[in-house]
């Protein structure tokens, strides 16, 4: 079980997350859901260890050994869909590359750099490079964001096939639906779900 | 076709205003034709010290400009990551930028042995702007992508290659393309000033000391169509590696 417990975060004068707890089984897919900018975001990255808490205590997470889509999809302009994906792995195998930019749909890429791909295949280039990473826990923020409705789906499976817990932020009615459970966070300040 | 005409016809008028003030005038020893000037440089570049002169500069100026450049690379990144270089060094590198070139020259005549002060002077006019371009890069460079390599778990030599070495490259060519014209320009001035046994910058000290107009003319067109080549070469090569 992940555990959050009264987690605070502040921006400046914003406060973003007061003193809010939450428990999340760590297994399957959980969409948390809610409106833009109600501290969805500031949550994952909590959970990454990206973002340090004011107060509070997250458990049941190591950060070094999960993985975290930004929101963005922070592609290097000068590495090939290939480089990126081999770029994470710890010791790459022959064709494990390929095989992750297939679970993404992205055959054929491998030699293409970020400008030369549309954004909704630049944002499963992300996403593949975040499983290829992989880890203990998937955190994923707005996954599939400009990605069509039934690549969505079948990427969808492949990523509860991984057989690793995921947490992910989302506005898709199509993928709240497909998760295991949805959290809907109210905010901000988010203070309860 | 069209290229060529864009280049030769800016080119033909420059010259024949050239001819037609060298007529006016009428005295080559103030201002020879090109005519005249282009005989002479077709002379000199029959001969072997014409070329062994070129080379021995040629190989000061990218001496100064490689040393320049490493020493400006190296204080770029202790002074972005390093507080205390930064309170140390930075002041020391603006000054070097803002001391006009002869005031080195000067300098280092007193300092250095004379084949040696063209190469020294070089690089210290190429440190600052080298230093320079790569501190702009490595303060805008994108937290984002920095923060990316720390979630997914680079080492920092990986973060290097991967993240901070490409995002530095276009400040680091454009900075390098204008010290190589600084390393240059300085180059032949310090050999001029200062002339060491064989050097385009003793050719023209000769030249202007013979009151041979012509020479100095030649010479000088022979920097100016060295610096355009080696220039451009020297574009094509930083921007063979960037990706189209």
């Amino acid at each position: 079980m992940i555990g959050l417990r009264d987690i605070t975060v502040r921006f400046g004068d914003k406060l973003v997350l007061d003193r809010f707890s939450l428990d999340i089984p760590a297994q399957g897919l959980t969409a948390l859901s809610g409106p833009s900018g109600c501290g969805k975001t500031t949550l994952l990255r909590v959970m990454a260890g990206l973002a340090a808490p004011g107060g509070g205590a997250v458990s049941g997470i190591d950060p070094g050994r999960t993985a975290f889509l930004f929101q963005e999809d922070r592609l290097l302009p000068w590495r090939t869909a290939t480089q990126h994906i081999a770029d994470v792995l710890p010791r790459p195998r022959r064709g494990e590359a390929a095989r992750w930019l297939a679970f993404a749909e992205l055959e054929g890429e491998g030699g293409a750099y970020p400008a030369a791909l549309s954004g909704g295949m630049a944002r499963r280039l992300a996403l593949a490079r975040c499983a290829a990473l992989g880890g203990e826990l998937l955190l994923l923020d707005e996954p599939f964001a400009g990605v069509d409705s039934e690549r969505t789906a079948r990427i969808l499976e492949r990523l509860r096939g991984l057989g690793v817990p995921i947490v992910l932020a989302t506005h898709q009615p199509q993928v709240l639906c497909a998760c295991d459970r949805m959290i809907a966070l109210e905010g901000p300040p988010l203070t309860r779900v | 076709m069209k290229k060529l005409l864009n280049t030769a016809a800016p080119l033909a008028f420059w010259l024949l205003v050239w001819a037609l003030c060298a007529w006016r005038v009428g005295r080559a020893l103030l201002l020879p034709g090109p005519l005249a000037v282009g005989k002479r440089l077709l002379e000199l570049a029959g001969t072997g010290d014409f070329w062994l002169s070129v080379g021995a500069t040629l190989g000061r100026v990218f001496l100064g400009l490689g040393w320049g450049a490493l020493a400006g690379t190296a204080l770029a990144f202790a002074t972005h990551f390093f507080p205390w270089a930064d309170r140390l060094i930075s002041p020391a590198i603006r000054v070097v930028r803002a001391t006009p070139v002869v005031s080195f020259i000067l300098l280092v005549y007193l300092w250095v042995a004379r084949g040696a002060i063209p190469w020294v002077i070089s690089g210290l006019m190429v440190l600052p702007v080298v230093w320079g371009a790569l501190c702009a890069g490595l303060d805008n460079m994108d937290e984002k992508l920095l923060e990316l390599a720390r979630a997914y778990r680079f080492s920092r030599l990986k973060t290097l290659r991967l993240v901070c070495l490409p995002a530095l490259r276009p400040q680091f060519a454009a900075g390098l393309l204008t010290a190589f014209g600084l390393a240059w320009k300085s180059g032949v001035a310090a050999e001029v000033l200062c002339p060491p046994a064989r050097a385009i910058g003793s050719r023209i000290q000769q030249a202007k000391l013979g009151l041979e107009t012509a020479d100095l003319f030649a010479w000088t067109l022979a920097i100016v169509a060295l610096s355009l080549a080696l220039e451009g070469l020297l574009r094509r090569g930083l921007g063979k590696g960037e990706r189209a």
